[in-house]
């Protein structure tokens, strides 16, 4: 019977857990930097930051590093990545490797040739990031998508403030999942209780509302929040109108516009897993319970709540994962301090190329789901015990 | 089921037909700015094209990252042929070795281009500003006439839209500081003056409703939601123009503009052909079809010389405009664009 699931662990192994094993690896991987500098970083060895500009046999290196790489046509991949650990210095890497492979850096002196046409290397700080990749791993972005960073003597501190970016986006993204998934089950339990006491006809258009949504568009349910929530859509139209504000309200674009959208979104995943458990469970137990003198509240709680709970986890759980992701709802509807940790993974993907970051934050979201999944799992083994008692 | 089966087959029968029609020239991918851009684009020049050559254009849009085309030749799958791309973009893609360098055979003459607009690996697809406009119908009190009155809330109430990065946003900070457009790059350049830019974004920063793309700033300015946004001035012209929109430009309040140029990405499957297509653009009557059709300047001069009186006082270099503005300093952006830009990020995100 085991060997029937062959071809599925086969399959997950090869579209699934292979290629994010890869990608997840760039998050470590340095070997373009330290074979592209090879000559430069060994003769920056036993060098340091504070030494100041290193001396001519690291400038002859690097010319020759640059020259290479030029030829081979990889100078723009280390001028990327020395860009993403000192902002602001492609420019000066890929025109020094240009000048190199033309040998129009020359002279007794290629330290003085170099330092009288691009002043830029004798910035100590920019030797201390070629030096600082001469091993084939890297814990560079790891780092960073924690806010730290390697000082010049190597020991790990905190980045300066008007760089600090990811540790707030963390928090945010799992602040922002755990309220939308404690939105979800307040809405979603009454409701699903509402589907499973309502009449048989009743229950079928209750469900199907529930339903519709899902067959529409992610993003078209988002962009139509846009315009239900404007300053001059309905909702404020209606607020004016009667009175209730004097002065339309900031709606969109804010941390509420992105919880209503997220929830809508998300709800039907929420109800159905509620739904599904409720249906299974007779109402003999809660007509038991309110006959031996619970009042309906106290027979809920008691006796329903513990029944379903099985199902308001898994729901729990699916609307947290999904929450967790999202980046094109928050980027629509949300304002520039709703955005989360996805709408980095995918600028670092898609605009800035960096994809030891994206494959770092990555990490991050992967730890968060594992957490997440030990706790769930922990949830229902404590809640398998009880009723087992 | 047989009608079925011959429905199928009919629609089958269609596809081999298309497909063959469509083997017979491999389509160009032309990669531009989107909406009304790409529309102008398509109507005044690439039709003309397609129809004189026979070669289909197969139009794409993007907001110009650099990072895509670098992906692109870096994982050695090129979709790109030619792509419009500002001009700070361009030099530091042409210095990376992803652009064609183009011939004086086909960019003509050098000395018949406006300066700015010709480069060795580019040539000027648009020259635009970013102008700040507002909603006439949603304006309460007097209307802006300068950043300075975009800057105050007391004045004039309501949201402003702006662009959420730093190239392009730093220097209307500069304006509404009180420098004057020719000086903005002067004291940006001083110590500190990136600090005082930040410092003038931090005082409208609660007021602001950030774009990312022209049609999310439209859509904003159309419904109310700003009362004001800055925004490349055709797009506006186009709104003002076609639609009738209740927008004014207030050129008076001084802007900046700058160059798109049209590129070929090196090593693309398209590369001949879009040099081809790229020697025929550069045709004065070819390149004006655009700005004909759309509030952009050119980069030939011949070719501005076409563009009817009456459309012409809509550009940016028309003589009651140009007078307020001042070009954007490639210079400095190609040095400092991704410092700002990061720093822009965090700031924003704080």
């Amino acid at each position: 019977m085991v060997l029937l699931a062959v071809p599925m662990v086969i399959f997950i192994t090869l579209i699934f857990i292979w290629p994010v094993a890869r990608f997840l690896m760039l998050s470590v991987d340095n070997s373009d930097l330290s074979n592209g500098l090879a000559r430069t970083t060994m003769a920056l060895d036993g060098w340091q930051a504070g030494d100041g500009v290193p001396g001519e046999p690291a400038f002859q290196a690097l010319v020759a590093d640059l020259a290479q790489a030029q030829r081979d046509g990889r100078d723009g991949v280390l001028a990327q990545l020395i860009n993403q650990r000192l902002v602001g210095s492609r420019y000066l890497v890929i025109k020094t490797a240009n000048d190199a492979a033309l040998g129009k850096i020359a002279g007794p002196s290629v330290k003085d040739a170099l330092l009288a046409k691009y002043p830029g290397w004798s910035n100590p700080a920019l030797w201390a990031v070629i030096a600082a990749n001469a091993a084939p791993y890297t814990d560079y972005y790891l780092l960073a998508s924690l806010d730290l960073e390697r000082d010049g003597n190597g020991a790990i501190v905190r980045i300066g403030e008007d760089r600090a970016i990811f540790l707030q986006a963390l928090a945010r993204t799992v602040w922002i999942s755990f309220v939308v998934t404690l939105i979800c089950a307040v809405i979603a339990i009454p409701l699903a209780q509402a589907i499973a006491s309502a009449p048989p006809v009743l229950s079928k258009v209750l469900f199907a509302m529930v339903l519709f949504p899902l067959w529409t568009s992610l993003l078209i349910r988002t962009v139509i929040w846009i315009i239900v929530l404007q300053r001059n859509g309905p909702v404020n139209a209606a607020l004016t109108t009667f009175g209730i504000v004097s002065e339309p309200l900031d709606l969109v674009y804010t941390r509420f516009s992105l919880y209503i959208a997220m929830v809508q979104v998300l709800l039907p995943m929420m109800v159905l897993s509620v739904a599904s458990v409720m249906r299974r469970v007779p109402d003999i137990y809660m007509r038991a319970a309110r006959s031996l003198g619970a009042p309906w509240i106290t027979a809920w709680r008691r006796v329903q709540l513990p029944l379903i709970m099985p199902g308001i986890l898994s729901g729990a759980a699916i609307v947290f994962v999904f929450a967790l992701g999202y980046y094109i709802t928050p980027a629509l509807v949300g304002g520039p301090t709703d955005q989360m940790i996805s709408s980095n993974i995918a600028f670092f993907t898609n605009q800035s190329l960096n994809w030891g970051m994206a494959a770092a934050l990555s990490v991050q979201l992967l730890l968060i789901l594992l957490v997440g999944g030990l706790l769930l799992f922990t949830a229902r083994a404590l809640l398998g015990r009880r009723s087992d008692a | 089921m047989n009608i079925k089966l011959g429905y199928v087959a009919a629609v089958l029968g269609a596809s081999v037909m298309t497909s063959a029609a469509a083997l017979a020239a491999d389509p160009i991918t032309v990669v531009g700015w989107g909406g009304n851009w790409d529309k102008a684009y398509k109507e005044g020049v690439w039709s003309v094209y397609t129809a004189k050559t026979g070669i289909p254009i197969a139009l794409e849009e993007w907001g110009g990252e650099l990072a895509k085309v670098r992906a692109q030749v870096q994982a050695n799958n090129i979709t790109y042929d030619v792509v419009s791309v500002e001009s700070p973009n361009l030099e530091v893609g042409c210095a990376e070795g992803l652009f064609v360098k183009l011939s004086p055979e086909i960019t003509g003459d050098p000395s018949k281009y406006f300066p700015g607009t010709l480069h060795e690996c580019g040539v000027a697809s648009d020259t635009w500003a970013t102008i700040l406009t507002y909603n006439g119908d949603y304006l309460k009190g007097e209307a802006p006439k300068s950043w300075a009155d975009y800057w105050n809330v007391e004045k004039i109430p309501g949201k402003r839209g702006m662009l959420a990065q730093a190239q392009y946003t730093l220097e209307n900070a500069m304006l509404a500081d009180g420098v004057a457009a020719a000086d903005v790059y002067t004291e940006l350049r001083k110590p500190g003056g990136v600090d005082r830019a930040f410092a003038m974004l931090d005082k409208i920063k609660p007021h602001v409703v950030w774009w990312t793309s022209s049609s999310q700033a439209l859509q904003n300015l159309a419904s109310g939601e700003v009362v004001m946004t800055d925004q490349y001035n055709a797009r506006i012209t186009n709104d003002i123009v076609n639609e009738k929109k209740n927008y004014h430009i207030v050129w008076e309040a001084g802007f900046f503009y700058g160059t798109d140029m049209w590129a070929v990405v090196k090593g693309s499957a398209g590369e001949q052909a879009g040099l081809d297509l790229l020697k025929w653009f550069s045709i004065p009557e070819n390149q004006a079809g655009f700005s004909k059709l759309y509030a952009y300047g050119t980069g030939r001069i011949e070719a501005a010389e076409l563009v009817p009186a009456e459309w012409r006082k809509h550009l940016p270099t028309a003589p009651d405009h140009v007078k307020y503005g001042a070009t954007y300093d490639d210079a400095f952006w190609v040095e400092n664009k991704e410092a700002l830009e990061a720093r822009f990020k965090a700031w924003l995100a704080k």
